[in-house]
């Protein structure tokens, strides 16, 4: 794996986003107005079905990075698709790639899961062993929430079988569930933060836009350093698909997130907190992303063990 | 897109490593413990500098006609990343190859290129820089030291502070001006340092010695020659220099390395199993990584010679995050480095506290994104 550090996409990259662009372009996809809660588009779903982009790590030539640019790009938009765990994890865990849309969830099969209600598959990391268990209709109950995700709860689990993947297979999930965090987090940051710029530079308060105030500026600024580190490091893991990557990347955005959002919706005072403004598509997605895979404190230990543990510099 | 390196790359990063495990002294940790400035680093910079340069390594990054090897800007900073990591061996002459050079290759005479860079190449000069006055900071427009015209060249009154290395330096990049009249006004001179009626106190500071100093000129003559650029230039060529200043220093992988070193320390000790140590270590490291991607891109940037945006401004807040959150973890669970206990510490802890504010306020830094990257209006000026 040695190749000069390039931070340019590839014309294959740029091929590909190219053509997913023109394929959100085709759906006239608006931010909902309704409840958060249903946020799901699945005539995106379809689409990228139609077009194979959720086969894309297991086409010649390509690999976890195209996925993750790809995890990116849709993580933009104001509507959420069931598409890290498909692209990034489910390849290799999954025996029918295609029973997707996939949920994941720490612990107990019966605690809720993003993406749940649409389901065919269920990844649990249990700790000692991954669990795979496929969801039948009528399975799952919707879970009411303010994240903006659709969630559901196992009606029944204890009926469901379910599959061991074994101990050894733990760490793999752990690492590729991190990096699916962190990609998505960047793109959601990116849009997060767009929506805001664009709020603060017409806004006016005191006869000028509140964009222009120093105090603003600033943490703004700072918004979107972490949005670019957050990329860099993110779309790293994928390069590397190495442990220590894929945590040093969740730990940052994980870290970054409270931050992030507080200011983000600060900046957009009342308006902000209307289901109207569509700042909440993004940033209760990246809420939600905080409290996956032990948060910013599980995903730093599993930094600091990556890096250091067994190990003297 | 991609984040490694070629063999060629991980063979020039070896070579450099494998210089310093040779050339650094058993009691290097000693030495550079004061900072880049101080007696016994720059000392042994005129020995280090000079092997550097016997290596072709000193200023291989610079163009063949100037003596250097043209070395590309990857290979350039990975040399710079290894020295940094180590504690900077070259000490001052870091600020030579980094920028003063450049700066003079792009806008020196010919007189100038014939005198300068055969001292610079051989590792022997050891350069100032005049900026920062009393009452010119961040806001470096506004410097009041006095450049008179004369016969034959200029009169220069005036003070600088907060100047590092100025006690051991043989040249400054000073920067005066002829008349009120704004930034047009601003002329550089490349000053001797051991020109009549130059007076340099060192000011006594947390940041190691020999970092810091007030500069006073009386009636210091600086001959025409030694103007730098056209006069009303100034303000183009600062603007150039500290492009190549802000992120010149890859102050992460120091943070990185003092970092890993407490790891291996705090498991040696048997404190690395506690979970709270553990977890803040992980948060500090994602910093330093955090700081080498966002540095790393504006590099790419240069190596690609595309047009130079506000990306240097992000990345030189993301590297002061990185120095702040080992050096807070360190002052937090290691005090004891800071009691005496180890040296490389306390040269960490010196430069970190310095992070935001040397080679200018990060604040000027945040300022600028706003403006360039993220397109944002400008704060009115107020009505005098």
């Amino acid at each position: 794996m040695s190749h000069a550090v390039q931070f340019d996409l590839s014309e294959d990259q740029s091929a590909i986003l190219g053509g997913l662009e023109q394929l959100i372009g085709t759906l006239n996809i608006e931010a909902p107005k309704d409840p958060v809660v249903s946020a799901y588009s699945q005539p995106l779903d379809d689409e990228l079905t139609t077009g194979g982009f959720f086969e894309i790590t297991q086409s010649e030539g390509f690999g976890l990075l195209d996925g993750a640019l790809i995890v990116e790009a849709l993580a933009k938009l104001p509507v959420s698709v069931e598409a890290a765990a498909s692209i990034l994890i489910a390849p290799s865990f999954l025996e029918d790639a295609g029973r997707r849309p996939v949920a994941l969830v720490s612990g107990s099969a019966a605690a809720p899961a993003r993406f749940l209600p649409m389901a065919k598959t269920l990844l649990v990391d249990k700790g000692d062993d991954v669990l795979r268990i496929d969801i039948p209709e009528g399975a799952v109950e919707d879970v009411e929430t303010l994240f903006a995700y659709p969630y559901g709860r196992l009606k029944n689990p204890g009926a469901l079988p379910a599959v061991s993947l074994g101990a050894g297979r733990v760490a793999e999930l752990r690492r590729r569930w991190r990096m699916a965090i962190a990609v998505e987090a960047a793109g959601l940051m990116q849009s997060a933060l767009d929506t805001v710029l664009e709020h603060v530079k017409t806004r006016q308060q005191f006869g000028r836009p509140i964009g222009s105030f120093q105090a603003v500026q600033h943490r703004l600024v700072m918004a979107a350093e972490q949005g670019q580190a957050t990329r860099w490091l993110a779309l790293r893991a994928a390069w590397s698909d190495s442990e220590a990557d894929a945590a040093i990347a969740a730990t940052y955005a994980q870290d970054a997130t409270p931050k992030f959002c507080n200011d983000l919706h600060q900046f957009c005072g009342a308006m902000g907190l209307t289901l109207e403004f569509p700042l909440h598509h993004w940033t209760y997605r990246l809420r939600a992303l905080l409290g996956e895979m032990g948060g910013s404190s599980g995903s730093a230990l599993a930094a600091a063990d990556a890096v250091w543990a067994g190990k003297v510099p | 897109m991609e984040f490694g390196w070629t063999p060629e790359q991980e063979e020039h990063r070896a070579r450099v490593k494998t210089l310093l495990a040779k050339e650094l002294p058993e009691n290097w940790d000693e030495i550079a413990v004061h900072g880049p400035g101080s007696d016994a680093q720059t000392a042994f910079s005129k020995i280090f500098c000079k092997r550097l340069a016997d290596e072709g390594l000193l200023i291989s990054h610079w163009p063949k006609e100037y003596g250097g090897n043209d070395m590309s800007v990857w290979d350039q900073f990975i040399m710079g990343e290894e020295l940094w990591a180590a504690g900077e061996p070259r000490g001052p002459q870091y600020m030579n190859v980094n920028w003063i050079g450049p700066v003079l290759m792009r806008y020196a005479n010919e007189a100038q290129k014939a005198k300068y860079f055969p001292q610079i190449a051989e590792g022997s000069v050891i350069w100032c820089q005049g900026f920062s006055e009393p009452s010119a900071g961040s806001d470096l427009a506004s410097l009041r030291t006095k450049a008179e015209k004369v016969e034959g060249g200029y009169v220069v009154n005036g003070a600088k502070v907060w100047t590092s290395y100025a006690g051991l330096a043989t040249h400054c990049f000073l920067l005066a001006r002829t008349s009120s009249a704004g930034k047009g006004a601003i002329v550089i001179l490349l000053l001797d340092m051991s020109s009549p009626g130059v007076q340099v106190k060192q000011i006594p500071a947390l940041i190691g010695e020999g970092d810091i100093h007030e500069v006073f000129f009386t009636d210091v003559f600086v001959p025409a020659e030694n103007l730098l650029g056209e006069e009303g230039q100034a303000w183009e060529i600062i603007t150039f220099a500290l492009q190549n200043e802000r992120i010149g220093i890859p102050r992460y992988a120091f943070s990185r390395r003092i970092l890993d070193r407490a790891a291996a320390k705090l498991q040696a000790d048997g404190r690395f199993n506690d979970p709270i140590i553990r977890d803040r270590a992980g948060r500090a490291l994602a910093m330093c990584e955090a700081a080498r991607l966002m540095v790393y891109r504006v590099v790419h940037q240069r190596a690609t010679q595309a047009p130079q945006d506000a990306y240097g401004n992000l990345a030189r807040w993301a590297i002061v995050q990185a120095d702040h959150a080992v050096n807070d973890f360190m002052t937090e669970f290691m005090p004891e480095g800071l009691l005496g206990d180890d040296q490389m510490q306390i040269a960490h802890h010196q430069r970190a506290i310095a992070a935001g504010i040397a080679s200018g306020a990060a604040e000027i830094q945040l300022n600028l994104a706003a403006r360039r990257y993220l397109d944002l209006p400008g704060e009115p000026r107020r009505a005098v």
